[in-house]
């Protein structure tokens, strides 16, 4: 049996809302619009309890961890508050959010990069020490050590460890685009083909989400770790933001045109598959990953069967009411 | 018979349509395209902005064009977003207003029928641009179509006065709303060029796509004004409203 071992949900769901509380709570002191703005605008409700309740799965399974990397990460206060950290973690995600869902333009590129120059240098040699050493402070050491700074230097990075994960998901996000574009054919990127039917649409996400995860093949041993990490309350903001911007990002280059509310819907469907589909993989011994790929194409499928019944209820209703309206005036109803 | 206080309102929206005319340049007819701007024959009797950088980039070195700030981004994003719920919410007062209209006075389907596909147009051509520069669409989508069938409707059922009343209302505020937009982005461009980047086709047209469909809008308003929009009886009541739930609508869009 391949599944992870879903546990009893209740107490990871009660230990989840419990955290978040606290962190609205401690966010309360410094300017809370930043991280009301950020918890409200995360893609839904259904994608956020979802993805808590399928990260919290390993968080219950690696508390120790957790627990040992939490406090050790850049908090430098004397007095070992947590304020700094909470407030560089609301800097980063005021960065987020310009990123989020803005203008895209082909002429004027954006300005803002994820990381800056010392950090990247830092952060990219670090990566390469992911797979033995994990998501660790001793893996920036490592990196710090490559790029030719001190060992102390990833103390400039306020969040430690979690700053590794996001150089991670920010990387394989951003060469999404430039893998895809190898997989179907080179064909130029924007409205390329505008006119690709409902049936292809989701064979590309198929394939598009499958790439990205098959980009975590490399690291995939410490990502339980990882996902501990992430689900921290001061990171969770951050991580459903990734989260969030990955599945547009993968439904843009599947080609999905859409922009009415379904716009909304199918990333928060996605959302939730990636996650789970990622938290399956963390736990896949199958060659080349297979069982994994086979979980997404189950998860995208019986999403196409529950949203065709929607859509078909919608229009029976529309349908249904504009038949009246219609029949009401055909016997002189003045309306 | 127009009332007094009408008047100097009729007379506002005139001037909204010749201060546009004026200081914006846009030719009525439909045929703008940026290969028009280019033209360095033609720009400086038309276009009243610095002329295109090709003929600059003799004088001063070319950076290359600007990368956007993030609050240009969230500009154009909330720009595009609120655009497209307005050419929503204007398809759906029209597909609203037009059976019961049309069933008490049928010489009035031309005019819907022109006006509902110049705003069908419009629709079509957001969706594109909310598509192409991956901008989140208004989270209110259903919540606004729902409200501009019930205008539409109500307002058809009130009388023909009404329904145009409704439409001169919505088109003033939108007219406006649109001249602003691109009053900002006028100034973005001729701030690069001032500061001697270049600017990409898409911008320019970008202009006059919001120029042209800002035309369109405004001879709504002119239909709707010529069809006895100012004889609708509690006219002030009505407009005040319309008015005001549409700077609303807008407001909350361009946010949410």
């Amino acid at each position: 049996m391949m599944r992870p071992s879903l546990i009893s949900l209740r107490r990871p769901a009660r230990q989840i809302l419990f955290s978040s509380v606290s962190t609205i709570r401690a966010a309360a002191p410094v300017p809370t619009v930043a991280t009301h703005r950020s918890l409200s605008t995360s893609t839904s409700t259904s994608t956020s309890t979802s993805t808590s309740t399928s990260t919290s799965t390993s968080t219950s399974t690696s508390t120790s961890t957790s627990t040992s990397t939490g406090p050790g990460s850049g908090c430098i206060c004397a007095n070992g508050s947590r304020r700094p950290q909470v407030q560089q973690t609301q800097k980063l995600q005021q960065q987020q959010r310009q990123h989020r869902n803005a203008y895209h333009s082909y002429d004027h590129p954006s300005s803002s990069a994820a990381f800056t120059p010392v950090e990247e240098s830092i952060l990219s040699a670090a990566y390469q020490h992911v797979p033995s050493h994990g998501f660790t402070p001793s893996a920036l050491a490592a990196g710090a050590r490559d790029a030719g700074y001190l060992d102390i230097s990833p103390t400039i990075l306020p969040e430690g460890a979690f700053a590794l994960i996001r150089y991670h998901l920010v990387k394989q996000r951003e060469e999404l685009a430039a893998r895809v574009s190898e997989l179907f054919g080179g064909e130029g990127h924007v409205g390329a083909r505008p006119g690709l039917s409902e049936w292809e649409i989701r064979g590309r996400v198929e394939a598009v989400t499958w790439e990205r995860l098959s980009a975590n093949a490399q690291v995939i041993g410490r990502w339980q770790e990882a996902l501990a990490i992430m689900a921290q309350p001061s990171y969770v903001p951050l991580s459903l933001k990734e989260l969030a911007l990955l599945s547009d990002e993968i439904l843009f280059l599947a080609g999905d045109s859409s922009v009415d509310p379904s716009w909304y819907t199918k990333r928060a469907s996605l959302s939730t598959i990636y996650a789970a589909a990622e938290l399956f993989m963390t736990n896949d011994h199958s060659p080349e990953f297979m069982d994994t790929r086979a979980f997404l194409n189950r998860r995208l499928r019986e999403v196409s069967e529950v949203g065709g019944v929607f859509r078909n209820l919608r229009e029976w209703v529309g349908f249904t009411a504009t038949a009246g309206v219609n029949v009401l005036r055909s016997k002189g109803v003045k309306i | 018979m127009l009332r007094p206080a009408t008047r100097p309102a009729l007379a506002a929206t005139r001037q909204v349509r010749q201060c546009a005319a004026r200081f914006f340049s846009s030719p009525a007819s439909p045929d703008t395209s940026s290969s028009h701007v280019h033209s360095p024959s033609t720009t400086p009797e038309t276009n009243p902005a610095p002329p295109p950088p090709n003929s600059r980039s003799s004088t001063s070195s070319s950076k290359g064009k600007k990368p956007l700030t993030a609050e240009q981004r969230a500009f154009l994003s909330s720009a595009l977003r609120v655009n497209q719920a307005g050419e929503l919410a204007a398809t759906l007062i029209y597909t609203g207003q037009t059976p019961p209209l049309v069933t008490r006075d049928p010489s009035l389907r031309p005019l819907m029928k022109h006006m509902y596909d110049q705003e069908a147009a419009h629709l079509r051509t957001f969706n594109n641009l909310i598509y192409r520069h991956r901008v989140r669409p208004t989270a209110l989508y259903p919540l606004w179509s729902v409200m501009a069938t019930g205008l539409g409707w109500g307002t058809a059922m009130l009388g023909k006065e009404a329904a145009m009343a409704c439409t001169e209302a919505v088109e003033t505020e939108i007219g406006g709303h649109y001249n602003a937009q691109i009053r900002k982005l006028l100034e973005m461009v001729s701030e690069w060029e001032a500061e001697g980047y270049e600017v990409g086709a898409e911008f320019r047209h970008l202009i006059n796509t919001l120029r042209r469909i800002r035309d369109e809008e405004l001879e709504h308003l002119d239909h709707a004004v010529e069809h006895d929009a100012q004889k609708a009886e509690p006219h002030w009541l009505l407009t005040g409203v319309i008015r005001a739930g549409c700077r609303g609508a807008i407001w909350v869009s361009e946010r949410v």
